[in-house]
This record gives structure tokens, C-alpha cells and sequence, in this order.
């Protein structure tokens, strides 16, 4: 427990260990996750712009949480998700064969790290493949740490409007996809107005476009740096599972966030957080918790690390986490199969980091092969 | 053996359940909310059921050793 003042003069608290980290989760009666709270706590002004225009329910509390929650859950099964997992192996194989037409070099950031989840959004979701970059540059004005508020406030709006006309151009003319069927569903008995499920639509498609994406490159670029590891998943490909979550555990893309309020004095890992002050999860501390991993610094693929919490924990643990797992173990599987000469085309000091941004990841991944 | 309470209250649909024990733990189709198979399983299965009350996110999961 660490005792921060932020750029507005609180002081917050950030939460380092595993453990405080689930308890802070999972306690939901001491502390709020909403995001409308005037003492949530916010890591620039441009997110307390994105928290203030925040009306889906990952910036909720309960009981309002779960009950919109759950009219997605079903999109998102473990069995819905493994279902779906051919259709996304031939996006993944289609992908591969136009990065072999091109040739090397190629940057894969571009080319398969945000196509790829684009591509499997545009097929689940319903949204247009077109609208990919539009889509992106709105999570980005989110998730930046550099973005004025004015264009953190006005993206965010512009994605709740599109998502809010595509509800009514598939309400004219419905097809195979999620915007369909929960109109179907749930829209049209009523139990969930136009308005909110553009809200959480935009929710979801910021979701699942910026954090798989960063998560393919961070966990290439990963695989490129340690031969031992990339050597054993090649040779036994069933590996790769459990491997996801050992990239996902290492990596650890969201910063900054989950973010608590404490409702009234509690004590935690020793301290007393006083009502009103706010906690800042930071899941890659605890992903490199010792009480929890042991040698956490060492990238394992042999590991056991489904106790990782880089998709949090509690009521608001992702909700597309099953779906991001199949994403990223096939995208793994068909890199090692099809490009067992792999290397970075650059020297490793010419990659830029995403310092400057809540999701961390790579701008750049030119290789070879 | 083991006796295994779900709440499906507080469920909210992660899936880790089905994930570690796919035998045992589904979810419902129409809402994604867990459901048991069995309510009782044998002892060898107790470190899959115990890892899947672990990682539950939202502690829905509960066990009971019985005679
Ligand atoms: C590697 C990929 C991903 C990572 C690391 C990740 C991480 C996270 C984290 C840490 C949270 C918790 C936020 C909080 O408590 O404030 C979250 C929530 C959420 N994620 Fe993900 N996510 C990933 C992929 C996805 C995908 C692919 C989708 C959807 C298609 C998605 C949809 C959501 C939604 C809707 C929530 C809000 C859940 C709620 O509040 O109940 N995520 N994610
Ligand atoms: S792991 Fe817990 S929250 Fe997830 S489906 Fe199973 S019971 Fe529900």
C-alpha cells in the first residue's frame, strides 16, 4: 500500500500485492468502482473526462452492474468462445498467407497485431471491418496518457453515436452478429433501451480492439527475445494455453486501473484508507507478487499462472477475457507453425514502448523471416 | 466426497469454472450464469474444484468435504 498525491492535489493509495488487490475487488460493499463518483480518482484530466462520460457498467456498482452484465454474458461463454475458435483460426491462417505474399520485412503491429482482433470484432460484433480505424482512434483517446480531455470527451461520445446508428441500421436489416441478437433478445422486450446498449456496445468494441492488440505484440516480441520458451510451445503446441496466461501474467497490459473509492474507512494490508480516497490496482505489481509466483521476473511457459489478475478480479473481471484467450493462443499457434524464422528486422532499442499510454504495448514490430 | 454449492447471485459469468472443470461446472445458455452437472464429486477431483473456487472472481463457488 503506497500513499500518492495526484496531478489534482488527492492523495490515493496505490495497491500492489495480490492479495490486498482481491480483497479491494472483491469487497464491493466498502469500495465503489463508479465512475461517477465525484472522489474517483483519475490518473490525468482526460480521464476524468472519459470516467465522466463512462455509462456502461464497468463503470457501475451493483446491483445496476450485474443485471446490465448479464444480458452479455452469454456472448461471451467459455463454450460460445471455443465454438467460435475455427472461424478465428481461418482469420488468423488469412492473415499469415498475406503477410507471406508481401514478404519480409513487414511491421507486424499493422499487420496482424491490430488486424487480426479487428477482424474477429467486425465477425462476433457486427461492426463494419472498415470502421476498424475509427474504432481505434476512439479506445486510444481513452487509454492515452497524453490526450487532451477536450478529444478524450468528444471521442468517446462520437463512439456511443456509432454505435447507436449501427443498432438501427441492423435493426433494419439484421445479420450473424452480437448487435443482432441482443437486439432480438433484449432490445426488443424491452430490457434494454437503444441508448445504454450503445453505451456498452462502445464499451466492447474499445475492449476487444486495444488490449488483444497490444497483447500479440508485446507477447511476439517476448517470444522473439526467449528461444528456450519459443522452442518448447513450437515443439508442443498444447503448451500454448496455459503459456497465454503466463504472457498475460508477465505483461500485464492495463495500468492505472481497476480503480476503487473507499465508502468508508477501511483497513487494508495494514493501512487505514480513509473514506472518500481513492486506490489504484496495479495488476503488474501483483502479477510479480513473490508470495504469490515464485522467481515472478522469469517468463515460464511450464508455469501455473491462471492466479494472474491482469483481467482483475470481482464483479468487473473482464468480460471478454475467454474470448481475448482463444484469440491469443490461436494467434500464437499459427505464428510459430507458419513462421518458424521469426526474428526482429531492427535492433531491439528501435522498438518504442507504449510509455505513453494506460494499455502498455508496442507501437512498432518490424521483423523478418 | 465433495459437495459443491454454486450462488448463482453472484455469478457473474466469467467461465473459470467451466475452464477447470468442465465435467462438473457449465453455463446456462440463455444467460451465461454458472450451473452444476453434479452436485457431488469424487475426492480425486478436489484439486481441480478447488482451483476453480480460487479463481472464481466473484466467489460463487463454494465446496464441503464430506464422508
Ligand atoms: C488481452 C486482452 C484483455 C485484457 C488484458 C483485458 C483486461 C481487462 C481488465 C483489467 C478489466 C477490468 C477493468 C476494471 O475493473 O476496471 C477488463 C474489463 C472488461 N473487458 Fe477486458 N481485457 C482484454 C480483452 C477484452 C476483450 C477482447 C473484450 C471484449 C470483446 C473485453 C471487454 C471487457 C469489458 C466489457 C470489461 C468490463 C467488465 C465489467 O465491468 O463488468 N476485454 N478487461
Ligand atoms: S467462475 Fe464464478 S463467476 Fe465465473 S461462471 Fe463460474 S461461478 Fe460464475
Amino acid at each position: 500500500m503506497c500513499p500518492v498525491r495526484l496531478w489534482n492535489g488527492k492523495r490515493a493509495w496505490l495497491v500492489t500485492r495480490h492479495e490486498d488487490i482481491r480483497a479491494v475487488l472483491s469487497d464491493d460493499a466498502r469500495f465503489s468502482g463508479a465512475m461517477a463518483n465525484p472522489d474517483f480518482p483519475a490518473i490525468t484530466p482526460a480521464r476524468v473526462m472519459v470516467d465522466r462520460n463512462e455509462r456502461a457498467f464497468v463503470g457501475m456498482d451493483n446491483p445496476a452492474h450485474d443485471a446490465y452484465r448479464r444480458l452479455f454474458t452469454r456472448e461471451f461463454s467459455v463454450r460460445r468462445m471455443q465454438a467460435l475458435a475455427p472461424a478465428i483460426a481461418a482469420i488468423a491462417e488469412g492473415l499469415l498467407d498475406d503477410l507471406e505474399q508481401s514478404g519480409p520485412p513487414a511491421d507486424l503491429v499493422p499487420a496482424l497485431a491490430v488486424k487480426f482482433p479487428s477482424l474477429v470484432m467486425s465477425a462476433l460484433f457486427g461492426s463494419p471491418y472498415e470502421d476498424h480505424e475509427f474504432i481505434i482512434r476512439c479506445a486510444v483517446a481513452r487509454h492515452g496518457l497524453t490526450q487532451s480531455a477536450a478529444d478524450a470527451g468528444t471521442k468517446a461520445r462520437e463512439l456511443a453515436a456509432y454505435v447507436r446508428r449501427l443498432i438501427d441500421a441492423k435493426e433494419a436489416d439484421p445479420g450473424d452478429d452480437m448487435v443482432s441478437r441482443i437486439i432480438e433478445e433484449h432490445v426488443k422486450p424491452g430490457r434494454l433501451s437503444r441508448d445504454d446498449f450503445a453505451e456498452i456496445g462502445a464499451m466492447i468494441l474499445r475492449a476487444g480492439h486495444d488490449t488483444t492488440t497490444n497483447m500479440i505484440g508485446m507477447g511476439t516480441l517476448l517470444l522473439l527475445q526467449n528461444g528456450e520458451m519459443r522452442r518448447r510451445l513450437a515443439a508442443d503446441p498444447a503448451l500454448i494455453e496455459g503459456a497465454v496466461d503466463e504472457l498475460l501474467r508477465y505483461v500485464s497490459p492495463v495500468q492505472f486501473s481497476p480503480r476503487r473509492v473507499a465508502l468508508e474507512d477501511v483497513e487494508i494490508g495494514g493501512v487505514t484508507i480513509p473514506k472518500g480516497e481513492g486506490l489504484f490496482m496495479l495488476l503488474a505489481s501483483a502479477n510479480r507478487d513473490q508470495a504469490m509466483f515464485a522467481r515472478p521476473d522469469t517468463l515460464d511457459a511450464g508455469r501455473d499462472a491462471s492466479r494472474h489478475l491482469a483481467f482483475g478480479y470481482g464483479i468487473h473481471q473482464c468480460l471478454g477475457q475467454m474470448l481475448a484467450r482463444v484469440e491469443l493462443r490461436i494467434v500464437f499457434e499459427t505464428i510459430l507453425r507458419r513462421l518458424p524464422g521469426l526474428r526482429l528486422a531492427v535492433p531491439l532499442e528501435e522498438i518504442r514502448f507504449k510509455h505513453d499510454m494506460q494499455i502498455y504495448g508496442v507501437h512498432n514490430l518490424p521483423v523478418a523471416w | 466426497m465433495i459437495r459443491i454449492y454454486i450462488d448463482e447471485q453472484k455469478c457473474i459469468g466469467a467461465g473459470h469454472c467451466v475452464r477447470s472443470a468442465p465435467d462438473v461446472f457449465d453455463q446456462r445458455e440463455d444467460d451465461g450464469i454458472v450451473v452444476l452437472l453434479t452436485g457431488e464429486a469424487p475426492d480425486e477431483q478436489a484439486p481441480r474444484l478447488k482451483k476453480a473456487v480460487e479463481l472464481c472472481p466473484a466467489q460463487a463457488i463454494r465446496i464441503e468435504t464430506t464422508e
